[in-house]
């Protein structure tokens, strides 16, 4: 394994092998290779049987960078001598890896190695924060990479990365704060329904006799007691879904088990008639009404007086 | 120069006809494939050397499709002249 074999230890093989004396099958060897290399160089072209296809090959002028220095320069064109295995020879060396085929990789293989690619960048740029980015920038066209500046790129990437902290930080400082502000607008609709509470009794009696005038009544007494809209809300809904206006949101409810639009109205407006207003700030259809599931987000909107 | 012209080319060179030639050209590549598939490396001064290398298994992408290939490892036999060689070509 893994020897180098000369010249003369072909020879002596090829002697074993066919019965030849050695100094003719050593001249016979060095006779091969002579004739290859000459006539690859006079006639361009060798073609062995068995063996394979030694070729001249024109390589044409390229540009190349200094590793060191980064300087560029050109490498000039020139001849190159490539060999192309027998096809026959070349399965048959191929052996070992011979049961092995060309697969297709799925998505989520794809998925899996563009995550192991990514931890290695990972690993190479906590020791070198440069090269991380220039390795993010290598996944971009390359052509791109070579023009653009260095520092620009530079100065490119770090914009980038605060703007997309900034907006984590934000999103992050909603996310906890959330059940802060929820909190307190619950607060505030209970607040509403233990106002709206005692009221009705009061102004049940009143309606009594004459049921359809009822609703005016009310819209009047509470437009000239009081200008503040929450409290006056619960009360005004009472048979009437046209006369407000959506001025923002009140709060964000999460459907429970049973919860529905006009359990949600009741809730913050004292009135399941207010239903049509949540409906239409959440754009929700028809359809779409019956079937949201628990855990669902719904904006309740904020009513005022048209 | 195709292979019918070497081995004249090679039995004029070694006093032998075109048949022995041929035969012991089959012969010689057999003895080196042997070496080949033993891991051992050719190397001759003035010629160059002709090993086999194990390439790895990689991903390729098709241009056209965007479809991701997982190629297989192989083994490829390999040429590598020699710097002598590489001089006349200058």
């Amino acid at each position: 394994m893994d020897n180098k074999i000369n010249l003369s230890q072909l020879a002596d093989l090829l002697a074993q092998e066919s019965g030849m004396s050695k100094a003719a099958s050593e001249q016979f060897v060095k006779n091969f290779f002579d004739i290859i290399s000459q006539s690859v160089l006079t006639d361009g072209m060798v073609k062995v049987k068995g063996l394979g296809t030694f070729k001249l090959i024109q390589m044409e002028d390229r540009e190349s960078v200094n590793v060191n220095s980064g300087e560029r320069f050109t490498i000039e064109g020139h001849q190159k001598i490539s060999f192309v295995p027998d096809t026959d020879l070349k399965e048959r060396i191929n052996k070992p890896f011979a049961a092995f085929e060309t697969v297709e990789i799925t998505e989520e293989q794809a998925a899996e190695l563009d995550k192991m690619e990514q931890q290695e960048t990972d690993n190479t740029s906590s020791t070198k924060t440069t090269d991380n980015m220039e390795k993010s920038k290598e996944k971009e066209p390359k052509k791109e990479l070579k023009e653009v500046k260095d520092e620009n790129q530079k100065g490119w990437v770090k914009v980038l990365i605060w703007v997309l902290s900034g907006i984590l930080v934000l999103a992050l400082i909603i996310f906890l704060l959330w059940p802060v502000i929820g909190g307190n607008a619950l607060k505030k609709a209970d607040k509403n329904a233990k106002e709206k509470a005692p009221a009705p009794t009061v102004v049940k009696p009143e309606p009594k006799p004459a049921a359809t005038p009822a609703p005016k009544k009310e819209e009047a007494k509470f437009t000239l007691t009081k200008g503040d809209q929450e409290k006056a809300l619960p009360l005004f809904g009472v048979g009437d879904t046209v006369n407000y206006k959506i001025v923002g949101t009140l709060t964000v409810h999460t459907m429970e088990k049973g919860d529905m639009l006009t359990t949600i109205a009741l809730k913050y407006y004292g009135t399941k008639k207010l239903w049509p207003y949540i409906a239409k700030y959440n754009n929700l259809k028809s359809r779409s009404f019956k079937r949201m599931p628990v855990g669902y987000k719904v904006k309740v909107p904020k009513l005022a007086n048209k | 120069m195709n292979n019918k012209q070497f081995l004249t080319e090679l039995s004029g060179k070694c006093q032998m006809s075109a048949e022995q030639a041929a035969g012991q050209v089959q012969a010689l590549i057999g003895v080196m494939e042997n070496l080949w598939q033993n891991g051992d490396s050719v190397s001759l001064s003035g010629f160059g050397v002709l090993e086999v290398k194990k390439k790895n298994e990689r991903v390729s992408v098709n241009p056209t499709t965007g479809v991701r290939m997982l190629v297989p490892p192989k083994l490829v036999l390999t040429y590598k002249p020699s710097s002598i060689l590489k001089d006349k070509l200058k």
